[in-house]
């Protein structure tokens, strides 16, 4: 008879005896060698609720001002995040379009929200509604952030736009890099065990 | 509402099928046109790819072939493998390995479609410039969704379990 909890690996669903690792050491799946537990300690939430925070800003400054102007012979036309959008939609591309606004604009969004509700609610231990679901939404929204791959669209746009005519990048770009990396960092310091251990500590019932 | 592991399996299967007929397609059919001061030139995905290195660009011509040519064929062809091999005990661990590369790979054949979304937004100067998508955005837009719904639908659990 073994001592201990079963739970399931998050990658792979095979059950694992859980073991709380010591510090320095990590609880592997023997099915999949994927990570199934690192060692908590006392690691808090609150990098991913500041950059959360700054994400969120930066992605409203990245959504009002303009990312680049492009020039030809002195007439001249700027783009912000959502002109792309409407221009598609005016061409009758609309599902482009939608594809466009929903993995630039509404998935970060989203994701960072999401991520500001969850660590707020941890950090500062107040019981927010719909936490789990909260969790949830941002497992779905995650993988269609792509606000990085929209950063290396637009340096990429520059580029050929310079073959073209004169470009000038503009403040929205700054804030569209910012909102990036505010993103990548994020997903790395988010931890999904992290905040359900600190919702379990809140007695917040956490149904798998 | 809850999908069942054989309905994952058989959408998947749909959707990465789908990805691989609608790829020729998606690169050979114009994807925008630029038309410069009269000049009009319709771009195919590795055309715009030709134009960068052609510019004296092979960096950024290397990340777009990467990330518009080379990433969605691989993406399809790994899960098509995975998917392939779906209920049998080979190379699980082998599968497993390409699943999670699959993962990782994300969604940087996307690049395609918010440079169209940039260069169709500034590309509205009347007679001096401007740039259209083409059905062809469309197209690709599909290969590129199929693989990565394929990819979310399809749970890594699945490759350990026996039909």
């Amino acid at each position: 008879m073994v001592d201990g909890k079963w739970i399931n690996c998050p990658h792979c669903d095979a059950p694992c005896l859980e073991r709380e690792p010591q510090p320095g050491h990590v609880l592997i799946c023997g099915r999949c060698d994927s990570t199934v537990m690192v060692p908590l300690g006392k690691r808090t939430l609150q990098p991913p609720l500041a950059l959360s925070i700054t994400g969120l800003f930066l992605l409203l400054l990245a959504n009002t001002e303009p990312i680049l102007t492009f020039d030809v012979v002195g007439r001249y036309q700027s783009d912000y995040m959502i002109t792309g959008v409407i221009e598609l939609c005016r061409q009758g591309y609309f599902p482009i379009a939608l594809l466009v606004c929903f993995a630039a604009i509404i998935a970060p969004a989203i994701y960072l929200s999401a991520v500001f509700y969850l660590t707020f609610a941890t950090v500062f231990r107040v019981k927010l509604p719909g936490l789990l679901n909260v969790i949830r939404l941002g497992k779905v929204v995650s993988p269609w952030n792509l606000i990085p791959v929209y950063s290396i669209a637009t340096v990429v746009s520059v580029v050929k736009l310079r073959m073209l005519g004169e470009v000038h990048w503009e403040s929205g770009a700054r804030f569209i890099l910012g909102v990036a990396v505010m993103s990548i960092l994020c997903h790395q310091v988010s931890d999904k065990e992290v905040a359900l251990k600190r919702l379990e500590e809140m007695g917040l019932e956490i149904k798998p | 509402m809850r999908m069942s592991d054989q309905t994952r399996v058989n959408l998947s299967q749909a959707l990465v099928v789908t990805g691989l007929i609608l790829y020729i397609p998606s690169n050979v059919m114009p994807v925008m046109t630029m038309s410069i001061v009269g000049s009009v030139e319709p771009l195919t995905v590795m055309g715009g790819v030709r134009e960068l290195y052609d510019s004296g660009l092979p960096l950024i011509a290397g990340v777009v072939f990467l990330a518009s040519f080379v990433l969605p064929f691989a993406k399809l062809a790994a899960l098509a493998w995975i998917l392939f091999h779906h209920g049998s005990s080979n190379l699980r661990r082998e599968r497993n390995k390409v699943f999670k590369i699959v993962h990782k790979i994300g969604s940087w054949s996307m690049i395609d479609i918010f440079l169209i979304s940039v260069l169709a937004a500034v590309g509205q100067l009347g007679a001096l410039a401007s740039i259209r998508a083409e059905p062809g955005c469309i197209v690709f837009a599909i290969v590129l969704l199929c693989s990565l719904i394929a990819a979310e639908i399809y749970k890594p659990r699945l490759i350990w379990e026996d039909v």
